[in-house]
């Protein structure tokens, strides 16, 4: 029996551990599918509200529909007074995110209005509705999210080619200074881009790639390239030289050794150490907040947008679509980057 | 492993393939850094001068910011690397669902700062979602019968040194797993019978990581810590999204405040890179005490 | 009374993993005890079990009449030798020795007598303050030795301490092995998948496949007295030869019968044979030293390879269509040599489907 507790607590720890990831990650979650009017609700709820409960009266003295909705105590709160259809339909739509016509609200309601007897319905969210009015409610979001892929898929070309070069020849030569890579990557990272910025800028001008996502993509490859190098010399020394060899000595030239066998063997692992590179450029906010003006990158435009608190749902949406990509990136390689470091 | 009779053969063009790489370095990184030094030790009508820094020590937030710095990445390494290590030790013991537990611990390394950002800040606010939690737990009810707190938690009133430990927590949030990943990859290199042979001759659990396991990965636990050390020190972006510039100061903090100032006052660049040039070295000499003293005794150099 | 008793060990892993089924062993005080087998056949998780290095299942393990199935491996009195010897590296060899000795929190006296006298049975004294990366693989695995005898277990347990030598060493190693055990008498187990290391160390081997015990028995009783068809394929170098064969039986003798051969069985055997397997097929089970070279043979071969090894010569040949292996010591056979073979009274038959022994 003590076995058996044992794996129970065991498993319980590991929840609780688990929740410390997961119950804030919920938490943004839904918020990205709340109204606008729920944004102030509180306490705020784990689980999405996928629906609200809607009570409707007719207010004869004030010729009006009185709106309520039921909040996380059970009792329904007054929200809004609209006297026409047209109203209630851009008010459902604006605050409670439920997308119908004002024909299908007449349809629901007038019977109030007749019978004096309230009407109680449940209406379904548009859940996704925020993510899609995010594009329209920031200026530029779109354009937004073209500069970061454009900057990251820049990063990589950049990176990969002239980390790789130095990785392949760090591997398959006799070069001195092999660790100094190490050393060297650790020194780079004691001048991060912001601390050297302003020069950094000039030099950008002066090249003609400021507040461009080409210069974005130069900056980012700076760390990335010693990583790449790094990582892709490891890749290419686990290539047994010996596969190498045996394609030359059964006739192949030294290209076409590269691409038919040391390439395929490497690929998965220069395929994961692109993706970092690709995580670094899509992720980054600081570097773009300091070295772009109008050409912003999407991370750098919810940076800017963080602070409004009406608009918070809108900038949630905006922040899990940023999340995804770098969410399915370590999802693919979560195996391999212990394979990396070592 | 490299053979002796191939150097001759590709002696030239091995450097070629270093050419774009040093190319690059010197004019992307090298020069600016060059450019960033002289500008430190340049006063703003010319000549050399230390004025600069005098300047910066005349910040009335320099104190502060130094000290925030100091103890945010001290307190932040402490705490990162136990709980990092306890979470590896933890997941190398390949429980069913291991991988999927790892993969969630993961998790807060993949979201961008901005989303981090939002995160808390949604998180934060009076009607956050962690007030919620307290509330809907009744936490915050037994906090206010405790006395510890009264009314309603606002967080974003935190006085400077609370707020410097709500940014080690938060901080910690996103930054632990790329800590903890490093040291799994230690645990997974490490042959397992080295700690089996310590239970079979006496240690307990703990004695065993202690005496056998965390010996054998020092180097990957060091450059794990000295990895976060030196990010721990430049902290300033996520201070910056919770509570804005100035109210909660940090060094690289100030070197952003500046730079972003510039356009209206060009003085304020002097100041932004004296900071700078003040966390490299600062950086700098942290770095190498760390190495200096983590380095003593090593079995591996007394054998070499 | 046994020192110690294993009782229906068994190790699942997972859903359907089974290791181990059942395992039934007394050992007794003093005995040298190899378990033996091919990879995956549960051996080193049957030892480990026993270190507590696995969890059991179901069963019991008894040391000493005690109990030690909940019990910690540091509480159980035994020493292990690891595969990769384990000798932990960032200790010198002297620390690596007296680690155990420290935990138990003896004198710093005490433990400079000990560690001194363990080195001096594995006579690795002069490296006393190396350190493991500085030692061979051989050197090493003498650490390990001595870390294992200085604590002066009850049981030692070896999990395949030689795999990792050269074939020389091993066999030097083997040696010192045996005589540390001859002059400690402490009560091991050792686990190989190398039948020769096993027949020349142990006092029993407990032959196992697939989680379960194929037979246990000295030496001798092993090679000569196989229980089942799998002890018989393991055990022997160059392996055992089998032949279908089929029982009949004309006027009063009993023959088996090969497309090759007929050889006609003499015997207690051949009752046996006559009366529960005439007319059906048996196998029968000749090891290469079993045939004789005989101008008066049964078979005749040609010598298809002849393999010199100096004190004897393994020849392939074919009988009928299989490739049987021959063992003799007349030295003057050369390739494409047609000669004459005949068993002698070692051969064994096996029942076909259950592949037990007929006895």
């Amino acid at each position: 029996m003590n076995k058996h507790i044992r794996k129970v607590l065991f498993y319980l720890l590991i929840v609780l551990i688990s929740s410390i990831v997961i119950i804030p990650m919920t938490y943004l979650v839904n918020i990205s599918f709340s109204s606008q009017l729920e944004v102030n609700d509180f306490p705020k709820p784990l689980l999405p509200h996928l629906g609200h409960d809607i009570k409707v009266e007719w207010d004869e003295g004030h010729s009006w529909y009185v709106v309520s909705r039921k909040s996380f105590s059970g009792e329904y709160k007054e929200l809004n007074y609209l006297s026409d259809f047209d109203r209630v339909e851009t008010y459902f739509r604006t605050y409670l995110n439920v997308v119908r016509t004002s024909e299908q609200y007449e349809a629901d309601f007038l019977v109030a209005r007749e019978t004096g007897v309230p009407v109680f319905v449940h209406y379904n969210k548009t859940i996704f509705i925020n993510y899609t009015k995010f594009f329209s409610i920031f200026d530029g979001a779109g354009q937004a999210l073209v500069n970061s892929i454009t900057a990251a898929l820049l990063t990589i070309v950049l990176s990969m080619s002239i980390g790789g070069c130095v990785g392949y020849a760090l591997a398959r030569t006799s070069i001195k200074g092999k660790n100094a890579i190490g050393l060297g990557v650790l020194i780079v990272r004691m001048f991060p881009a912001i601390s050297i910025a302003v020069p950094m800028a000039v030099l950008l001008i002066r090249f003609g790639m400021y507040d461009s996502m080409l210069g974005l993509a130069v900056i980012y490859s700076i760390p990335n390239i010693g990583l790449t190098a790094w990582i892709t010399k490891s890749i290419f020394l686990s290539v047994d030289k010996e596969y190498e060899e045996a394609s030359l000595v059964f006739g192949a030239t030294k290209a076409q050794t590269f691409r038919k066998i040391t390439l395929p063997l490497v690929f998965p692992a220069f395929a994961a150490s692109s993706m970092f590179a690709f995580i670094t450029a899509w992720n980054d906010t600081a570097i773009s907040l300091l070295l772009t003006n109008e050409n912003q990158t999407l991370a750098l435009l919810l940076y800017k947008n963080m602070g409004g608190s009406a608009s918070l749902h809108y900038a949630t949406s905006g922040a899990i679509m940023l999340i995804i990509p770098a969410l399915i990136f370590t999802f693919l390689t979560k195996d391999y980057i212990n394979r990396m470091w070592g | 492993m490299s053979n002796p009779t191939k150097k001759k053969s590709i002696f030239k063009t091995p450097y070629l393939f270093l050419v774009p790489a040093i190319f690059f370095y010197l004019f992307f990184w090298f020069i600016p850094v060059l450019m960033s030094f002289i500008d430190s030790i340049t006063a703003i009508g010319g000549g050399i001068s230390l004025i600069n820094f005098r300047n910066m020590f005349a910040d009335p937030l320099f104190l502060q910011a130094f000290r925030n710095t100091a103890i945010f990445a001290f307190i932040s390494l402490i705490l990162q690397f136990v709980v990092a290590l306890l979470l590896a030790l933890l997941i190398n013991r390949n429980f069913r669902g291991a991988k999927i537990f790892l993969f969630i611990m993961l998790i807060p390394m993949a979201i961008p700062p901005s989303a981090v950002g939002i995160l808390w800040n949604t998180g934060l606010v009076q009607s956050g979602w962690i007030n919620s939690i307290l509330e809907s737990t009744g936490i915050h009810h037994l906090l206010q019968t405790m006395g510890i707190v009264d009314g309603t938690i606002i967080w974003k009133q935190a006085t400077n040194l609370q707020a410097v430990f709500l940014i080690i927590l938060v901080d910690s949030w996103s930054v632990l797993p790329s800590v903890m990943i490093i040291i799994l990859a230690g645990l997974q290199n490490f042959n397992k019978e080295f700690s089996e042979a310590a239970l079979v001759f006496g240690a307990n659990k703990f004695q065993s990581v202690k005496d056998i396991v965390i010996p054998i990965i020092k180097p990957t636990l060091i450059s794990a810590l000295i990895l976060r050390l030196i990010a721990g020190l430049q902290v300033w972006l996520i201070s910056v999204m919770i509570f804005g510039f100035r109210n909660v100061p940090f060094l690289l903090e100030r070197v952003v405040f500046f730079t972003d100032r510039l356009r209206d006052d060009p003085s304020a660049y002097k100041i932004a890179v004296s900071y700078s040039m003040f966390v490299v070295a600062f950086v700098g000499i942290v770095a190498l005490l760390f190495v200096k003293l983590t380095s003593r005794k090593d079995w591996r150099a007394a054998s070499e | 009374m046994a020192y110690l008793k294993l009782e229906n060990l068994t190790k699942i892993f997972g859903k359907n993993g089974l290791a181990v089924d059942n395992f039934n062993l007394e050992i007794e005080k003093e005995e040298f005890v190899c378990f033996l087998g091919p990879s995956g056949c549960g051996k080193s998780t049957t030892l480990r079990m026993i270190a507590g290095l696995e969890s059991v299942t179901s069963g019991e393990i008894l040391l000493d009449g005690v109990s030690i199935i909940k019990d910690e491996p540091k509480d159980r009195h035994i020493s292990m030798i690891f595969q990769s010897y384990a000798v932990w590296p960032h200790m010198s060899v002297y620390e690596n020795v007296a680690y155990a000795l420290r935990l138990r929190k003896m004198s710093k006296a005490e433990i400079d007598a000990t560690v001194k006298e363990a080195a001096s049975i594995t006579q690795i004294t002069e490296y006393l303050n190396r350190y493991p990366n500085k030692l061979s693989g051989g050197q090493r695995q003498r650490v390990a030795v001595a870390r294992a005898i200085a604590i002066k277990p009850k049981l030692f347990l070896m999990d395949e301490p030689l795999s990792n030598l050269d074939a020389k060493l091993r066999v030097a190693m083997r040696t010192d092995l045996k005589r540390i055990h001859q002059d400690l008498h402490t009560t091991s187990i050792f686990v190989t998948h190398d039948q020769s290391e096993a027949l020349s160390l142990a006092d029993r081997i407990v032959v196992m496949n697939k989680g379960v015990i194929e037979q246990v028995g000295t030496p001798n009783e092993i090679y000569h007295d196989s229980e089942t068809m799998f002890v018989a394929k393991f055990i022997g170098s160059p392996p055992s030869n089998f032949f279908k064969v089929l029982v009949s039986k004309s006027d009063n003798n009993v023959t088996v019968k090969h497309p090759a051969f007929a050889y006609i069985v003499k015997g207690p055997i051949a009752d046996t044979l006559s009366k529960k397997y005439l007319n059906k097929e048996v196998i029968l089970s000749v090891r290469p030293e079993n045939f004789v070279v005989d101008p008066n043979g049964i078979i005749e071969v040609k010598c298809l390879i002849v393999e010199p090894q100096g004190s004897h010569l393994v020849i392939n040949v074919n009988i009928g269509n299989e490739e049987a292996k021959v063992v003799t010591n007349i030295l003057d056979i050369k390739t494409k040599d047609t000669i004459k073979l005949n068993f002698n009274q070692n051969i064994a038959f096996f029942d076909a489907e259950t592949e037990h022994r007929i006895r």
